[in-house]
Parts: structure tokens; sequence; C-alpha cells
């Protein structure tokens, strides 16, 4: 329910207040945030971090109002980035009012987050969020009393029906615009002892007050009292520094004397004291042994046998509703590139210009870009089961699995979605990590997603394992699923013992109760996360993929090469024209051209523009179509073709075109920049059998996967070959001498494996938020594919395995 | 809600099991509270089967831990119950002041608690 209407009438300019809404994560508080703003609503990253940023803008009350809001926690120390965000938003940039969102089912451990704010002197209103539940479990809050023992205002609100939103807002407004303000709240009463010596901290603390100015006394007090070391930066320009340090260090010693515990532990234990002292005093629990639906749904979904058999449904299910839903939308995404290259195609002149649009950037961010509806509905799915609750349960199951190798429950989902099953994708399934809040295991997952089997590597795999183990496609593609795993598993379990060693963060995941999601809260939430995709991927793939373009185009061949494939073709041509049964019918080069043009035109169906054409021409398109399925296979004529039929001849002939046309795309490639990185690889790659060819193709396998397929093709002096259309590359590679099933089981090891395409480091770059580590991800991938492809290569050919 | 007879969960069978673990020795020192014999009379969250239910008598680890515990609500007197373990024994799922958590059990093998009320 946004909103919009205004209850008085404006004044003459705007007021603007800002609001900053804290809570604990699960407390119902972006649903709040979207009832407040609606879509007017705009997420970015938090400077410097990876951590979402959401702000909006409402006009209430004659009032402008920026809602921002704060990352969940359950805490403000300095425990998580999160909360260190959050805490800095409230210390550094003064919100006029902050709306602590509570769930009113869960009060007491909600409320110390509140006791935290009270404490740092924040204009507090709390809000009350899911009441409607609370009072589903006979959970009766009286929130004057709890206002009253606060000493800040509370609305009781339902975000999901916007129950509250205003009186919420009024109250906000009015919190802000008091003078008083934090005056009347109350805060935690630490008890003499420590209440002595906060009181001589902040006597030490007077003099600072000019540093930081508008921020608590006592909040800093308490957080010195606490060793937090990022309020201890912020005070070093302190004139006393080294007396404040010297109260500091001399009170923590006298309360853990006292207490025989340190006093972080002390004061977390107070403030407990506090909101259950609130709790008890404002909340009436009517007993009742009723299981909630909620608690009865969880006993069968994460029951021993039946969970497990569920999980394997549900990710079954997310997996055709991402990848077989969105095809349509892709395919079109897709179509519409293709057609738009076509039309540039058409529009520009032959030359460099047209191939670096074309091939270059349409072709480059097309592919990129295709992705989109992929995307979309792969966070549509997330939503729906985060919202539900349902990724916690799975993150729950797994955890005990995944562990072992240095991942996280959660970390299972994002494994899924970027392969698992053969035929995903790692740029969603890296992104789908953001459900992942523990920094090691989420970046462990991150750098080991790439590995799984995407559908871009589909293609190359379809090539090679047709070519090579037709007969048993199917047992190849599951031992090829297998090893994935292997890898990722063992890459996550080397990485987190080496690199990023320690131990892990604390497991504590809540499972908060099941609840029906609301549609308007999912299409948010995909249209936010796909926006942010769409922004990144624009640019930077943007520049690389013209990077690539211009290593696999330049430098081009020299003159007299070009020229003597050139000298070849024409001489062709003169031969062919100078054919007793060609003569008739084709009388220049520029005949052959028009009759291509129209045999195209006739093989698109457009019939009618044929009807005026030279019966003779008619004809030869007929027999033409008749002989093309032996076409391909036909091995060239080079006796004297007055025998043969039109038809044969020119069958001859345009196969002959070919050859020369796809040698002279060959030798061009090989020449460029690209060809000679891939024939200066040949003595790196020669121990697993890969030629400069190969080399090339991996080395365009850097845009995408699939690209391999394609290059390979050019590289053997196919021409373009599609990777839908790789048949007769199939049959050219089974030919060639340099070629056995061993090395075609050591290519696919290696494009498996090897660096993770152009988008997905993209995404690695956003999501890790280093360089340092999309580095690390594009070496180690290749050093890991480059070991296992030489050993596989190795032990096969000792043993004579595939080797034919 | 019924719930149909087929998912009763069968975990709870075998509650009747003597719970023989204790709280380490290196633990115990840990906690200034805890050190000696007092604490071996406890036991840890960790050896609670699914349907125990007792209160929070200290929580042992590194500081970071207990403290975050503690932000968690695990704190002296804190009720908790064990609703349940997962398919594979690890974590555990919990309830404490209405809202439900999950630990792994090498954590709750560090949250010292009083002896169970009741099996439910």
């Amino acid at each position: 329910m946004p909103l919009t209407k205004q209850l008085e009438t404006p004044r003459t300019t705007m007021k603007k207040l800002t609001v900053a809404l804290a809570g604990n994560p699960n407390a119902g508080k972006t649903t709040l945030f979207n009832a407040l703003t609606g879509a007017r609503q705009h997420v970015g990253n938090w400077p410097g971090v990876t951590v979402e940023k959401k702000e909006g803008v409402l006009k209430y009350a004659g009032r402008e109002i920026h809602v921002i809001d704060l990352p969940g926690t359950y805490s403000l120390t300095a425990y998580s980035l999160e909360e260190i965000i959050a805490r800095n938003f409230i210390v550094e940039s003064r919100p006029d009012v902050v709306v602590d969102v509570v769930d009113a089912s869960n009060l007491e451990r909600n409320l110390y987050l509140a006791t935290q704010l009270l404490e740092m002197g924040a204009k507090l209103v709390i809000a009350l969020n899911m009441i409607d539940v609370a009072q589903g479990r006979s959970i009766n809050i009286d929130e004057k009393k709890l206002s009253e023992l606060l000493g800040v205002a509370v609305i009781p609100t339902n975000g999901k029906k916007g129950v509250g939103i205003e009186e919420l807002l009024r109250s906000a407004i009015e919190a802000a615009e008091s003078g008083a303000g934090p005056d009347r709240q109350r805060s935690v009463n630490y008890g003499t002892e420590v209440e002595e010596e906060l009181a001589k901290i902040e006597e030490a603390l007077v003099p600072v007050a000019a540093i930081v100015n508008g921020l608590s006394r006592r909040w800093l007090a308490v957080k010195l009292l606490e060793g937090d070391s990022e309020i201890a930066k912020k005070i070093e320009a302190a004139p006393n520094l080294e007396g404040i340090f010297k109260q500091v260090d001399h009170s923590r010693k006298h309360l853990t004397d006292i207490f025989a515990d340190s006093p972080e532990i002390i004061l977390t234990d107070a403030r407990y004291g506090f909101a259950s002292g609130a709790v008890r005093r404002a909340v009436q629990l009517e007993a009742t042994d009723r299981v909630h639906l909620s608690e009865a749904i969880d006993r069968m979904l994460t029951h021993r046998l039946v969970g497990p058999l569920i999980l394997f449904l549900v990710i079954y299910l997310l997996y055709t509703f991402t990848f077989q839903g969105s095809e349509p939308f892709v395919s079109a995404f897709k179509a519409f590139f293709k057609w738009l290259g076509a039309q540039m195609s058409a529009a520009l002149p032959e030359g460099l210009l047209k191939s670096l649009v074309v091939s270059g950037i349409i072709d480059g961010v097309g592919g990129v870009l295709g992705f989109t509806p992929l995307i979309a509905f792969m966070f549509f799915a997330i939503a729906v089961l985060e919202d539900t609750g349902y990724m916690a349960r799975i993150a729950f199951m797994l955890d005990r699995v995944l562990r072992g190798f240095g991942l996280h429950g959660a970390s299972m989902l994002a494994l899924m979605v970027s392969g698992g099953i053969a035929g995903g994708c790692a740029v969603p399934g890296i992104m789908a990590t953001r459900t992942l809040k523990e920094p090691k295991e989420r970046l462990v997952t991150i750098l080991v997603a790439p590995l799984m089997n995407c559908g871009a590597k589909m293609p190359v795999y379809a090539l090679l394992i047709g070519a090579f183990f037709a007969d048993k496609q199917a047992r190849m593609m599951l031992l090829l699923t297998v090893i994935s795993w292997v890898m990722a598993l063992t890459a996550g379990k080397i990485i987190r013992s080496t690199v990023l060693k320690g131990p892990s963060a604390p497991f504590v995941l809540e499972l908060p109760p099941y609840r029906t999601p609301t549609l308007r809260g999912l299409l948010i939430h995909t249209w936010e996360r796909t926006w942010m995709y769409l922004k990144k991927a624009g640019t930077v793939i943007l520049a690389v993929s013209i990077v690539l373009w211009a290593t696999m185009t330049f430098p081009s061949l020299p003159k007299e090469k070009t020229q003597a494939y050139e000298e070849r073709e024409q001489k062709l041509v003169a031969d062919f024209l100078s054919n007793p049964s060609v003569a008739p019918v084709f009388k220049s080069e520029t005949d052959i051209e028009e009759f291509e043009k129209v045999r195209a035109e006739v093989a698109a169906g457009k019939s009618d523009a044929v009807a005026t054409q030279n019966p003779a021409l008619l004809e030869l398109i007929r027999s033409l179509g008749r002989s093309n399925a032996t076409d391909a296979v036909a091995p060239a004529s080079s006796g004297p073709a007055g025998s043969k039929s039109l038809a044969e001849v020119y069958a001859a002939f345009s196969r002959q075109k070919k050859a020369i046309e796809g040698e002279k795309l060959s030798a061009q490639l090989q020449n460029t920049v690209g060809g000679r990185i891939g024939t200066a690889l040949e003595t790196v790659f020669r121990p697993m059998g890969f030629d400069w060819r190969t080399n090339v193709a991996l080395l365009g396998g850097f845009a995408a996967k699939e690209v391999v397929v394609a290059t390979l093709g050019t590289a053997y002096s196919l021409g373009e070959v599609k990777s839908e259309a790789a048949e007769s590359l199939t049959e050219k590679l089974q030919k060639e001498p340099g070629w056995n099933p061993l090395v075609a089981f050591t290519l696919i090891l290696f494009v498996m494996l090897y660096n993770p395409c152009l988008t997905t480091l993209v995404v690695i770059k956003k999501e890790s938020g280093k360089w340092r580590w999309t580095l690390f991800a594009m070496v180690y991938t290749t050093v890991l594919a480059y070991c296992v492809a030489l050993v596989v290569h190795s032990v096969g050919s000792f043993f004579g395995l595939g080797v034919t | 809600m019924q719930v149909p007879a087929f998912i009763v969960d069968k975990s709870s069978e075998d509650q009747n099991v003597e719970i023989v673990r204790r709280p380490s020795e290196d633990k115990c020192a840990e906690c200034p509270e805890l050190r000696g014999n007092e604490c071996r009379a406890r036991m840890a969250l960790s050896d609670y089967r699914p349907g125990q239910k007792g209160k929070v008598v200290q929580v042992c680890g590194n500081p970071d831990f207990r403290r975050r515990m503690m932000e968690m609500g695990f704190v002296k007197g804190t009720e908790v119950s064990v609703v349940k373990y997962a398919p594979l024994n690890d974590p555990m799922e919990l309830v404490l002041m209405g809202y439900h958590v999950s630990l792994r059990k090498d954590q709750a093998a560090d949250i010292i608690m009083n002896a169970p009320d009741k099996a439910a």
C-alpha cells in the first residue's frame, strides 16, 4: 500500500526527513520497507562492500521522507560487516529517527537490539511488526506498557497488510521533530559497579565531545568498556587518548575481577535482563499446547527421510522453473540480438566496422544480455525459497555434508544452480550466494561454483562426446556430472584449508516460521537484483568483448597471402566458367553471385522471388537440393567435368570454393594475436595433445565456453560454424590425426575446469568485491584444469586408453 | 494441525540412552564460573535429546563465540529446548524465547545446561 495521499496540506517548502529502518533479520523489515516506499526505491551497495543498500522516498504530511533500510542484524557490536554498516550509519549519518522493526512474536530477542539503539541516543520508534502472528500465537502485548517501559513510541504494524503504517509515520515525524527526543528514552541500567565505571569513562571522555559531535557519550563509554576496537579508532584524535584508554583498561580489569567474567559478557547479560524484564511486564502469554501450523509443516519438510526427498523435488522444480520457464524468453532475447546483428550486417558496409559491431559488440554483449530472463527467473525462484523460509531449512539439512568441504549448508543451492545437474549457469549461482552470511564460506562457494557443468559447456561436451563417445553418451554425461562435483568439493576443501584458512564464523541459522510470501515483495526482489546484474554486466562486458574481438581479428593476413587465396579463387571461378556445361547458364562471376542469392531465397522459402527466374537455374536449384544430402561427403571431383551434369559441376565448384575460403579464414585466424598465442602455447599444451587450433578455441572460450565450438570450426577451416550445427566438425575431428578419444576427454575436462567465462568473472568481482579474488579464480581454475588434463592424458597414454 | 502418521519422528525413540558425554576439562577451564567439579554436574546442550528442555548455565568457548551466542539469547537462565536434529544428526534445531535457531553440535557442546527438565 504505497502512501501517496497527504494528510496535511504541504507547507511552503517540503521538509526533509531521514528515517533508518533497523531490526533483526526475519523481523519483516523488508516487507515494511516495501509497504512504506512502494516501488519508489533504489537498490545499491553500501560504499566499498557488497552488502545491499536500499533507499526509498515517500511524501507524507508535507514531508519528503527518505527511508534507508539498514542491514538486518541481531546486535550492533562489530561482529559482522552488516552490524558495522548499520551502526556507522546511525552514528555518522545521524538519521532523524530510527525505526526499530521488532518481531512481535519474538519480542525478547528483538528487544535486545532495541536496548542498543536506545543506548546510542538515536531518536527511536518501535514498529511492533507482525502483530497478527503474535496474536495468532496468543501472545498479548500491552504496547502502552512497553512504550512506557522503554520511553519510546511503540506502534503495532503488519507490513504485509499495511496496517499501522500511517501511525508509524506520524510517530516517526513526531519523534524526529520533538526537541526533547532521547531524554525521555530509557536505557539499560547495568548495576552499581558497572555504572560507576561507566561514569568514570564518561568523565574522561568529556574533552572528546567536540570530536565525536552528537555521539552519545554514554554509548561511547559502553563501547569502550566492551573493548570495541572500531570505536577506539573513532576517538584516535582525542587530546587525552592515553588517559581515556588507561581509565578503560582499569575499569575493564576492575569489573573482570568483581564478576569473574569479561565486561562485554556482563553487559550483554544485563541488556537481556532489561529486555526480558520489559517482556515480563508488557507481555501476557496464554498457555497453549497447540502445535503451530509452521511447526507441523516443518516436521515433514525436515523429516529424516521425507525431508531430503522433498528437498530434491524442490531443487528439481527450481531447476525446471528457472531453465525451462525462462527458455522462451531467452530464445526471444537471442532472436532479437540475431535480428539486430542481421540488421547491422545489412546496414553497414563490409569491413572492420561491421566486424566490430556484429562479431564484437552484438555477439559479445548480446550473449550476456541474453541471460537476463534466466537470471530473473532464478531470482524469483530464490526469492520464493527465501521469503517462505524454506531456504533456511535447505541449509539446515545439508550443512553436515557441505561443512566437511569448507562450505555451508546454504552453498548447496548456489552449486545446484551453477550446474549441479548439468545445464545450469554459474552467473545466477554465484549471485545466489547472497543468502550466505558467513563471509569465508560464501567466498569459497563463489570460487568453486564455476567448476560445475553449466549450460555453455554443453555444446562442447555434445560435440566431443558425439564425435568420440557416441555409443555411451548418457554414461559420459553422468561421469562428467560426478567429476564436476568431486572437483568443486575438493577445490572448496583445499581453498578453505589454505587461502581461506581459519575457523568459520559460528553457524547460527535462524529458522523463521514458514510464511506466505507476497507477490509484490517477490517481484520487487526479483526486479532489483536483475537490474543490478544488467547494469554491471552491460559495461564491463562491452569493453572485454571488444578486446577479445580485436585479438581474434588483428593483425590481418599480409597482402601477398590474401592475394594468393584470391588468385586461387579466381582461377577456380575461371575454370568453372569455361566448363562447357556451365557456359550457357553462367557467363560471369556476377551470375554466380546472383544465383547464390536466389538459391538462398529459395532455401528461405521466398518462392515468389523465384517465379521470374531463368528456368535452367531453377532446375539447377532443384537438382542441387536433391543431391544436398550427399553433397558434403562426396569426394571432390578432379577429372574433366565435361561428362558431368551442370548440377554436379556446380556442386564440386561450390565445395572447392568453400574449402579455399575456409583455408583463408583459418590462415587469417592463425595470423592474429589470438592465433599466435595459440601457436605459442603449443609447447605448453602439447603434453595433452592440443594443437594451436584447440588453444585458440580455448582462448575464445574466455568470452563464453560455447565459443570454443565456433572457434574450433573456424580453425578447422570450416568457415563460420554455429554451435548447434556442428555435425561436419564432428566428422572433421574424427578424421584428424591429432585427435582420439583420449584427447577429446582431456579437452572436455579442461573446458569443464579452466577459466570461468567473462560474465562469471564480472559477477565474481561484483560479489566478492575484489579483483584479487577474480584473478585468483582465473588462475586456480586454469592451473587445476591444466594439472587434471595433464594427469588424465599422461595416465591415459601410458595405459593406451582411448588412443586409437 | 494433525500430522500424518507416516512422518512421526522416530528419532525420539532412543531417548533413554544414558548421557555420558560431559563438557571437557578444557572447556571448563575457559569458563571462569565453572572451574572444577561444578561443571561436571552439568550437561552440554549437544547432549540433549529431541524434546528435552533445560536452562542455560554458561556459554564456554572463545570470547567472540560466547558473545555471539549470548546476543542470540543464550544467556544464563534462558530456557532452551531441542526440537530435532537434522537428517544427518547435525546441526540441531532449538527453540528459545519463542524462536527457532539451528546450531552445529560442536557449538552446542560449548553451551552448558542444567539437567533437562523432562523428556517429552
